[in-house]
C-alpha cells in the first residue's frame, strides 16, 4: 500500500501555481513524475501523490525542480484565474478514473508526436550531411580532372614545340645540303671547263631525303652515307638451319586452357584404334605383325588385287576380329564377297560399313559412295532392282559428277521399266 | 586516394584518334619526323600504305599508296636515316622494300615465302646496331628467312623445318644481340608455343623452349647491345620475360611470367629511351605499361656450380582501355619520349602520350 502524500503546500498567482511536495528519504527522478494538462501524479515508492487539478495547465512549460527531500512544481495556468483549491473537488470516482485514463492517453499521444518530429528532423539532418559530402567529393573529382587537363595541355604544347624544332632542323639540313650541292655543282662546272666530258645533269636536291650522287666518279663524294655504305660488311654467306617443332597434332595454335580437352580426344581416338575385342586363345599363335589390323588390311588388299579373294577374306576376317570398328575392312570384304558372288554377305558387309561411316562428313564421302555402289550391285545381281536403284541414287547424291554411276543408274531404271512392262 | 599520388604515375593520354575505312594491321613512326605510316588491307582486297602527319592535334593524310596484295607488316629497321626505305611483308609472301618518295617500283622485291608473312624486323639501319643491314621475315609456312637488300632472290639465312616434318606457323620474329659486326641473333615465336633463338654467326639453333601458348610477339629490349632481356607475349594473356645474360646448358634462360589483359596479348614494345619499360597491348583493347626490376644478383650458381640466371620482377605502372577490339600494333616514337601510336581492329589509329616516363 503506497503512502499518500498529504503534507504538501501550495500557493498561487494569477498565472501560475507553486506546489511544494515533501519527499523524505527517497530519491526522485524525472521518471517518477507524470503530468498532463489536468492530472499530476508523483509515484516514488513507497510514496504516492496524485492530484486532479482544478483547471488545466500548460504542461509543456510547467517545470518541476527536484531538490533534496522536496519537489517544487511551477505550473502555468492555461487560463489566468485564481483557483479555489489545488485539486478538483466533488469529483466522483468514475470521473476521477476517466480523467486519469485521458491523462494517460494524452501523454502517449504527446510522446508519439514528439517521436515523429524527432524522426523528421533526424532525416533532414542526414540529407544535409549527404549533400555536403557529395559536394565535397564533386569538388575533389573536379580538381583531379583539372589537373589531368592541365597535364594534357602541357604535353600537347610540348609536342607542338618539338615538332617545330623538328621542322626547323629539317629546314636547316635541307639548306645545308642545298648549299653543299650548289658548291659541288660549281666545282663540277669548273672541272667541265677543263675536261671535254659530256655535261652532267644534277638535280638540285628536290627530295629532302636523299641526294643523287654525281656521274663523274672522280669527284670524291661529300656525302657521308656513301662512305658508310662501303664500310658495311659483305652479305653473309648463305646458311640454313634445320629445325623441328614441339609436336602438335591439331593445326590450331596451342592454348593452355584447351590442352585438357585435346588430350581427352586424342586419348579416345587412340583407344578406338587399339580396341582388342578378340579371344586371346585364337591370337596366341599369331606373330606381332599379324595382330595389327592395318597390316592385315594391306595384306587383304594385295590379295584382292591378285585375284585371291578367299585369302583376302581371311585377312579381313582376322582384322575385324581384332578391331570391329574400322569401316574400311567391311567395305573391302564386301568387294571380295561380290567377286565371289556371295551376294547376301556382300549386302551385310556394305550395310555394316555404312553404319560405321556415320556421321557423314566430306572425309568419308568416297568410302560411302563405294559402300552404296557395292550394295546396289549386290541387289541388282539378286534381281532386287528397286533396292539396287535406291542405293545407286544415294551414291549419286554424294557424288553427282560420277558418270559411270549415272550410266549404271540409267541402266537399272530401264531394266525396271522393262520388267514392269513384262509382268 | 590522394590526388597527388594518382598523378605521379605515368598517365596515358589519348592525344589524337583517327578513324580509317580499312583494316589496319601495322602502324609505324617514320624515323626523325612527326609522320606515321599505317599499313593494311582495303575491303577491295588490295593493300594500302597511308602516310599521316601529326599537325596541331590532328592527323592529316599526306599520301596514300595502293598495292596489289594486303600488307601485313613493315619495318624501317634496315635502312639508313637518310633513305628511310620501308620494308613490308604482304599476304602473298612477298618481301618488298619501298622508297616512299617513288613507291611505284620497289627498291628490292622477292617472293620470299609461300604463305603470308606474319612478321618482319630489320637491323643494321637507322644508326642502330652494327654490321650489315638485314631483314628477317617469319611466315605461316613455318620458315624464318633473313634477307640482305644487296643480295637478290636468295635469303642469307633460312630456318626451315626438317624435311617431311609438319610445319607450324611462325607468328613473330625479332633481331637481337647486334653489338658488333659479326654477332647477330634472331628469335622466332610459333603458334604451338615454341620460341627458338638462332645464332646467325654460327648458323645454329642456340636455344629453344615452349611456353605452352601460341607466341604472339617477341622483342629484345635493345637490338644493338649484347642481349639483355627478351619479352615474349602469348595467347591467354600471359607474357614471359627472359633474362638473356646467362645461359644455363640445360635450363636455358631464367624467366618470370605474368598474367594480364585476360585475353590474347598481341604486342610488346620496349620504350626506346628506357629499356626496362615496355608496353603490352591486349585483345580487349587495353594497354598495360610495365617496368622490369632487376634482382639483386643477376646470376647465381646452381647445385653443380654452373652459372644460371636469376629473373627479376615486373610491376605494372599504368593500364588503360582504349577500345573494344584488339590493339594489334604498337610503336614508340624514337624521337620523342612517351609518344606512341597504336592501331586496333576497330579501324582506328590512336596517337598516345605517356607522361612522366622520365621520372619512373
Amino acid at each position: 500500500m503506497p503512502l499518500w502524500v498529504r503534507d504538501y503546500s501550495w500557493r498561487q498567482t494569477d498565472s501560475a501555481v507553486f506546489l511544494s511536495l515533501p519527499m523524505r528519504g527517497v530519491r526522485v527522478t524525472q521518471a517518477n513524475i507524470f503530468c498532463t494538462e489536468q492530472y499530476l501524479k508523483v509515484n516514488v515508492p513507497p510514496f504516492l501523490f496524485e492530484a486532479i487539478l482544478y483547471a488545466p495547465i500548460d504542461d509543456t512549460s510547467s517545470t518541476a525542480k527536484i531538490r533534496n527531500e522536496t519537489i517544487f512544481f511551477t505550473l502555468y495556468k492555461k487560463e489566468a484565474a485564481m483557483w479555489e483549491s489545488l485539486v478538483m473537488e466533488n469529483a466522483d470516482k468514475e470521473k476521477k478514473q476517466r480523467i486519469r485514463e485521458n491523462a494517460v492517453i494524452k501523454a502517449q499521444e504527446k510522446a508519439n508526436e514528439e517521436e515523429k518530429s524527432k524522426a523528421v528532423t533526424k532525416r533532414e539532418h542526414k540529407k544535409y550531411a549527404l549533400e555536403a559530402t557529395m559536394k565535397l567529393e564533386e569538388m575533389e573529382r573536379k580538381r583531379i580532372e583539372n589537373l589531368k587537363e592541365e597535364e594534357r595541355k602541357k604535353v600537347t604544347e610540348e609536342l607542338e614545340r618539338w615538332k617545330e624544332n623538328q621542322r626547323n632542323e629539317e629546314k636547316q639540313r635541307r639548306i645545308q645540303r642545298e648549299k653543299e650541292l650548289h658548291q659541288e655543282k660549281k666545282r663540277i662546272e669548273e672541272k667541265k671547263k677543263q675536261q671535254i666530258n659530256k655535261p652532267t645533269i644534277l638535280n638540285a636536291g628536290t627530295s629532302k631525303t636523299r641526294s643523287i650522287p654525281t656521274r663523274t666518279g672522280s669527284c670524291g663524294s661529300i656525302f657521308s652515307e656513301k662512305l658508310k655504305e662501303e664500310s658495311f660488311p659483305a652479305p653473309r654467306s648463305a646458311g640454313t638451319i634445320k629445325i623441328s617443332f614441339t609436336s602438335r597434332v591439331f593445326p590450331t595454335a596451342l592454348r593452355e586452357s584447351r590442352v585438357a580437352e585435346e588430350e581427352e580426344w586424342l586419348h579416345k581416338q587412340a583407344e578406338a584404334h587399339r580396341a582388342m575385342n578378340a579371344n586371346f586363345s585364337e591370337l596366341k599363335d599369331l606373330n606381332e605383325e599379324e595382330k595389327n589390323p592395318d597390316w592385315l588390311k594391306d595384306k587383304g588388299n594385295k590379295m584382292f588385287s591378285t585375284g585371291n579373294y578367299l585369302a583376302a577374306i581371311n585377312a579381313y576376317n582376322l582384322a575385324i576380329l581384332l578391331n570391329n570398328n574400322i569401316p574400311v575392312l567391311y567395305l573391302n570384304r564386301a568387294a571380295c564377297h561380290l567377286k565371289l558372288r556371295n551376294l547376301h554377305k556382300a549386302i551385310e558387309d556394305s550395310s555394316k560399313a555404312l553404319e560405321l561411316l556415320t556421321p557423314p562428313v566430306p572425309d568419308n564421302a568416297d568410302a560411302r559412295v563405294k559402300a552404296y555402289v557395292r550394295r546396289g550391285t549386290a541387289f541388282c545381281q539378286l534381281e532386287l532392282y528397286a533396292e539396287g536403284l535406291l542405293d545407286y541414287e544415294a551414291a549419286l547424291k554424294i557424288d553427282p559428277t560420277n558418270k559411270t554411276l549415272e550410266q549404271d543408274a540409267e541402266n537399272i531404271k530401264h531394266i525396271i521399266h522393262g520388267n514392269a512392262k513384262d509382268s | 586516394m590522394s590526388g597527388a599520388g594518382l598523378l605521379e604515375k605515368p598517365q596515358v593520354i589519348a592525344h589524337v584518334q583517327q578513324s580509317l575505312n580499312y583494316t589496319v594491321f601495322e602502324c609505324k613512326w617514320v624515323p626523325c619526323s612527326a609522320r606515321l605510316l599505317c599499313l593494311g588491307s582495303v575491303p577491295r582486297g588490295t593493300g594500302v600504305i597511308q602516310l599521316y602527319e601529326l599537325q596541331s592535334g590532328r592527323l592529316s593524310l599526306l599520301r596514300e599508296i595502293e598495292k596489289a596484295k594486303p600488307i601485313k607488316c613493315g619495318t624501317f629497321g634496315a635502312t639508313s636515316l637518310q633513305q628511310r626505305y620501308l620494308a613490308t611483308g604482304d599476304f602473298g609472301g612477298n618481301l618488298n622494300v619501298w622508297n616512299l618518295e617513288a613507291p611505284e617500283i620497289p627498291v628490292y622485291s622477292v617472293k620470299g615465302h609461300k604463305e603470308i608473312i606474319n612478321s618482319i624486323d630489320g637491323v643494321g639501319g637507322l644508326g642502330i646496331g652494327e654490321g650489315a643491314p638485314e631483314i628477317v621475315t617469319g611466315s605461316r609456312d613455318g620458315t624464318v628467312k633473313v634477307w640482305d637488300p644487296r643480295q637478290k632472290d636468295t635469303p642469307v639465312a633460312n630456318m626451315e623445318p626438317v624435311q617431311g616434318e609438319s610445319k607450324r606457323d611462325c607468328w613473330t620474329v625479332a633481331f637481337g644481340n647486334a653489338y658488333n659486326q659479326e654477332e647477330r641473333v634472331v628469335c622466332a615465336g610459333y603458334d604451338n608455343g615454341d620460341i627458338k633463338l638462332f645464332d646467325l654467326k654460327n648458323m645454329s639453333l642456340r636455344w629453344e623452349t615452349n611456353i605452352k601458348n601460341g607466341v604472339c610477339s617477341v622483342e629484345f629490349d635493345r637490338k644493338d647491345i649484347s642481349m639483355n632481356k627478351l619479352v615474349a607475349t602469348s595467347l591467354e594473356g600471359k607474357f614471359h620475360v627472359f633474362d638473356m645474360r646467362t645461359q644455363h646448358p640445360t635450363k636455358g634462360f631464367a624467366s618470370i611470367s605474368e598474367k594480364a589483359h585476360k585475353s590474347t596479348m598481341w604486342q610488346v614494345r620496349h620504350l626506346p629511351q628506357n629499356r626496362d619499360i615496355f608496353m603490352t597491348s591486349g585483345g580487349a583493347g587495353s594497354l598495360h605499361l610495365w617496368k622490369y626490376e632487376y634482382p639483386a644478383q643477376r646470376s647465381k650458381k646452381d647445385s653443380e656450380g654452373v652459372e644460371m640466371g636469376v629473373a627479376g620482377s615486373v610491376c605494372l605502372l599504368q593500364n588503360v582501355t582504349l577500345s573494344t577490339q584488339p590493339i594489334s600494333s604498337l610503336d614508340w616514337s624514337p624521337d620523342k619520349r612517351g609518344l606512341c601510336v597504336c592501331s586496333a581492329f576497330d579501324q582506328t589509329v590512336r596517337v598516345l602520350i605517356v607522361t612522366k616516363l622520365n621520372k619512373v
